[in-house]
């Protein structure tokens, strides 16, 4: 572009922005926004609009440029080009008109609930009245009035996040800007998250939010879709979920592996996609789709075979693909002497572990059992247990009851086991003053790779990791996704039979995270037991098992299709002409884990039969003159299993809510 | 105004969260003053010396005598088997001496003679002071022996010890030791203070609120001062009676000093705080810079005047340099206003100047790139 150009563009788009009566429909605008590091540029002329009371999601993988546009309009980063304005002035101007709240939340770990909310209070110049009453307020409003005096570091995570909402709204600001809120955090702290939002948004304040959970995107009114500094797509969830042209067909089989193999290679299948027990499978035309599915698989029995609308994944991953080509994914370099351990026979089993921390019961007497070739998820909150549990399971923390066999063998310690598991944890798992190269010779080393093996492995890596050539690169200048991708490879690096993965693709996008799921699939198929914990419940679909843990117990285990059939109830989705007020008053009426908003429809689980319940729902609504436009019955996610399980559990007095 | 109360609120409930490092920040100074002050001692005495007397005679061993006299030497015989220079290798001594045979006799016959002092010159400035001790102690011992008689120097350097008449160094390096607690620590809570919010990303929190540079600087300082304030009395009630001392003359120059010379510590600390966005990278620098500074080129033990002229010009920016001619000037010379009133202008200067950068540094109240 010339240098003519930007300044004519400029000058247009300024009077534009100077109108009164836009910059209050239409709060937030990004022109041509662009942001450059040295000689990266992270944005790369992003223009978007969010009108007012609007949810807008930027929906995109790590370094796709999120944080720099949300630095950007919270005025705390000056753009290298183009421009942003908040409510018609520059977003430095308007400071005292957002609420930002940032990634890592900005809380003060060592100051207290109230003390946190005094001081933002105090920098925005309100009274003491005002802070007071705002603060009660809001507390009461995220349900957390009783922990005013907690320090804002003994928080668990979703509540830290909470506090941190209040902070960014105490000074009650007009446009709201979310980087990241709920990242790292569980399926029912984010739903209580997106509660407390969505009232906001019907109030008219104008919320931008950034993530990279598309079931989260899936409650916003419209999003784009960010990828390497660009926007690619705009539109409702709906839209873009249509946007492709195409269906999706559910397929269960016998040997999915191989019916993933066959499907790829057939005619009229655009895409294929496992998720654990099914495969989806994306046809531009349903008819013939079908039939090339029935045909392909003739000698593998199709057990089911059903249409559903696509996910915004299968979007997601589609418009990705096109724009960079799919993730390639170089064989593993296998170079085992000995054959690996019978299939389905016992890998890790574990009877009544229970674990203690002084006076704190973290595990509380869990039964599991993973076998060779199957990849077994452990779902829960923050704080249930998983990453104690999956501690113990690998030898790293001594359980306080119970037993552990792995491998076959008692002593967990033994080098001779401890050669036969991998273990890949969220955190700490690559030292980031090593290169990249450093990091993997290390871990060969340890691991005790034969020296001949090494450097096809570490080649290997490199590949899976798309950072061929950079092995020289510090591993700490790399974003979280392809860290993640590294050290996933640094952990099978010496072929474990047994592989322990806890939250191996936070923060990975999503093409990456089909590779890094091809991979775990592949090593499940050569026979690997593969135990996994994730907050992805997109992601758990993929498991064989799942687990589900609450406050340290075992609550529910099973295939992910069983364990949807196993809920009780129904679940009825309507689409209406007001559903916030719907969902308030049917909040009113019945127990608030029952009735949820996602964009602008309404989940809500029922004890009664499909036609009894709808006719009951839409009578309720109908005396409060709001119309039911369309009513049915919906298949549970996980996501609702999982909130379910975990109230049941509530409920049952499993769990204390969280004092 | 109000927000930099609530900023300086903030810190200070933050400090007073944190037992453990408040803890540290006010008894930690203590002991090392006790021990900087005690352990750091000018004055040389108990030096180990060997004697290889070759001649045995009277006066041989008044000469003996007269070393034992002193203080400064702690005299043992050699044997004659053993040669002198070997005590020195073994470490046993730092002097030897060596009584020629006929020292008696030369000394009455020819009136002169020579006494060999082989000193152990490894620590140059002991050497120094041997030297200077052995010329003494040998003219003490020729007017004992009213062998000066008839050679009276023209004349005589009459010498009267003013201020701190029985030279207790102690008094000197003590409120030295002083001045350097409060170089150290105030800054290093202060840089820790404000390097974590940049590592913690609660600097964003600020950013997104209209709180000015000056404000969030000056709040910061605020809260600060008062904990430098605090140790300050700490110290001050401890020092006096651990090292004896007593204010000479008016103490108002020392108080003056002392406010602006806390502010001069604090805003370091901002500065390093601001420079620096890495707590453990923080305390680095503030230990290295404040504390080497203020250890080797304020004159708490090696002399201002000493410094060799290329690095000299640097103590005009080591503030402890300025506060330690007020604490010397106030328990030991009360010499008042006329002798150290420039001292809390250089110190306010100082401080503003680091005040200053530490507000460039944050004027913009953005993220850099």
């Amino acid at each position: 572009m010339s240098a003519d150009a930007v300044t004519e563009g400029t000058a247009a788009s300024t009077d534009v922005f100077l109108q009164k009566p836009l910059e209050d429909a239409v709060p937030i605008r990004v022109r041509d926004l662009r942001k450059s590091y040295g000689a990266l540029e992270a944005v790369k002329g992003v223009s978007f609009a969010v009108r007012k009371g609007e949810i807008f999601g930027l929906i995109g993988p790590d370094g796709a440029g999120k944080s720099s546009i949300f630095q950007i309009l919270g005025g705390v980063m000056q753009p290298s080009d183009g421009e942003a304005s908040i409510l018609g002035r520059t977003p430095r101007d308007a400071r005292s008109m957002i609420g930002y709240l940032t990634q890592t939340f900005s809380l003060y770990q060592d100051l207290s609930v109230a003390e946190n909310l005094r001081y933002v209070g105090e920098l925005r110049l309100l009274s003491k009245e005002e802070i007071r009453e705002r603060s009660a307020h809001y507390l009461r409003m995220f349900d957390m009035d009783r922990f005013a005096d907690r320090l804002a570091g003994r928080l668990s995570g979703g509540m830290k996040q909470k506090l941190a909402l209040a902070c960014a709204l105490i000074a009650e600001p007009k446009v709201l800007l979310l980087d990241e809120p709920t990242t790292g955090v569980d399926p029912v702290s984010r739903r209580e998250f997106w509660d407390a939002l969505i009232p906001l948004a019907a109030r008219g304040m104008t919320i931008l939010v950034a993530t990279p959970y598309l079931d989260e995107a899936e409650r916003c009114h419209r999003i784009a879709l960010i990828h390497e500094g660009r926007i690619h797509a705009t539109g409702t969830p709906a839209e873009l979920r249509h946007s492709l042209g195409l269906e999706r067909l559910e397929v269960r089989a016998n040997d999915l592996a191989r019916a993933e193999e066959l499907l790829r290679k057939a005619r009229g299948i655009e895409d294929v996609q496992r998720f654990g027990d099914r495969l989806d499978v994306l046809v531009r035309d349903v008819a013939q789709g079908e039939r090339s599915v029935r045909e392909t698989l003739k000698d593998l029995n199709v057990t089911e075979l059903h249409l559903r609308e696509p996910t915004l994944e299968n979007a997601f991953v589609a418009t990705l693909r096109e724009l960079e080509g799919d993730v390639s994914l170089s064989p593993f370099p296998r170079a085992r002497q000995t054959g690996m351990p019978k299939r389905n026979t016992t890998a890790i089993s574990a009877r009544s572990l229970s674990k203690r921390f002084g006076d704190f019961q973290a595990v509380k007497g869990v039964d599991l059992e993973v076998r060779y070739g199957e990849i077994y998820g452990l779902l829960g909150a923050n704080g249930a247990g998983k990453t104690t549990t999956i501690k113990m399971l690998c030898g790293l923390l001594e359980p306080s009851g119970g037993t552990v066999t792995l491998a076959g063998e008692r002593d967990l310690r033994s080098s001779s086991v401890r050669q036969r598991i991998g273990y890949m944890s969220q955190k700490f798992s690559l030292y980031d003053d090593l290169t990249i190269e450093e990091n993997l010779d290390f871990f060969a080393g340890v691991y005790g790779v034969p020296r001949r093996e090494r450097e096809e492995k570490k080649r290997w890596v490199l590949s899976f990791s798309g950072l061929e050539g950079r092995e020289r690169q510090l591993t700490g200048s790399l974003p979280g996704g392809w860290k993640q991708r590294v050290a996933f490879g640094a952990s099978i690096m010496h072929e474990p039979e047994v592989l322990f993965l806890d939250e191996p693709t936070s923060g990975v996008d999503p093409l990456a995270r089909r590779a890094l799921w091809r991979m775990i699939n592949d090593l499940a198929d050569y026979g690997v037991a593969i135990l996994v914990t994730t907050h992805y419940l997109e992601e758990a679909e993929q498991c064989n098992r799942l687990g589900l843990m609450v406050a340290g117990y075992m609550v529910a285990q099973g295939s992910p299709s069983d364990l949807k059939t196993a809920q009780r109830g129904t679940l009825i989705e309507l689409i209406t002409d007001e559903p916030q007020l719907a969902m308030k008053i049917l909040r009113d009426e019945m127990e608030r884990w029952r009735v949820s908003l996602f964009g602008d429809r309404l989940h809500v689980v029922v004890d009664e039969d499909e036609d009894t319940a709808i006719k009951k729902l839409a009578d309720r609504l109908k005396r409060n003159g709001i119309d039911v436009v369309r009513a049915y019955r919906e298949p549970f996610s996980l996501e609702d299993v999982f909130i379910q399980t975990v109230e049941r559990a509530r409920r049952e007095g499993k769990v204390a809510p969280e004092d | 105004m109000r927000r930099i109360i609530a900023q300086a609120r903030k810190e200070l409930t933050q400090v007073f969260r944190d037992r453990l490092t408040l803890a540290l920040a006010l008894l930690l100074p203590l002991v090392l003053l006790a021990l900087l002050g005690k352990a750091i001692s000018l004055s040389v005495t108990n030096i180990p010396v060997v004697v290889q007397d070759l001649d045995r005679t009277p006066s041989s061993r008044r000469y003996i005598e007269t070393l034992q006299a002193s203080l400064t030497f702690r005299v043992a015989p050699l044997p004659l088997s053993t040669q002198p220079p070997e005590a020195l290798e073994r470490n046993e001594a730092y002097v030897a001496i060596v009584i020629p045979p006929q020292f008696e006799r030369s000394l009455q016959r020819d009136r002169e003679t020579e006494v060999q002092w082989l000193v152990d010159a490894t620590d140059a400035n002991t050497a120094n002071i041997m030297r200077a001790t052995s010329v003494a102690l040998t003219q003490d011992f020729l007017t004992r022996m009213n062998l000066m008689a008839g050679v009276q120097p023209a004349i005589r350097a009459e010498i009267r010890f003013w201020y701190n008449p029985g030279r207790e160094s102690e008094k000197h390096i003590g409120t030295g030791a002083f001045a350097v607690m409060l170089a150290l620590f105030p800054p290093l809570l202060a840089a820790l203070a404000t390097s974590r919010e940049d590592e913690q990303k609660t600097i964003l929190q600020v950013y997104v609120s209209s709180i000015s540079a000056q404000e969030y600087l000056l709040g910061k300082a605020l809260a600060f001062m008062c904990v430098a304030i605090a140790e300050w009395v700490l110290l001050l009630a401890s020092a006096i009676p651990l090292f004896g001392l007593r204010f000479a003359g008016t103490p108002a120059p020392l108080f003056l000093s002392t406010m602006a010379y806390l502010f001069c510590s604090v805003s370091f600390g901002l500065l390093v705080g601001t420079l620096i966005r890495n707590q453990a990278a923080a305390i680095q620098a503030t230990q290295t810079v404040a504390f080497l500074l203020s250890f080797l080129l304020s004159g708490f033990i090696f002399p201002i005047a000493n410094i060799p002229t290329s690095v000299r010009w640097i103590s005009h920016l080591v503030p402890a340099r300025y506060y330690i001619e007020v604490t010397r000037d106030a328990f030991l010379r009360g010499g008042g206003w006329a002798a150290v009133w420039h001292v809390p202008v250089m110190l306010a200067l100082l401080g503003s100047l680091f005040f200053l950068i530490a507000w460039l540094r944050m004027r913009r109240m953005q993220m850099d790139v």
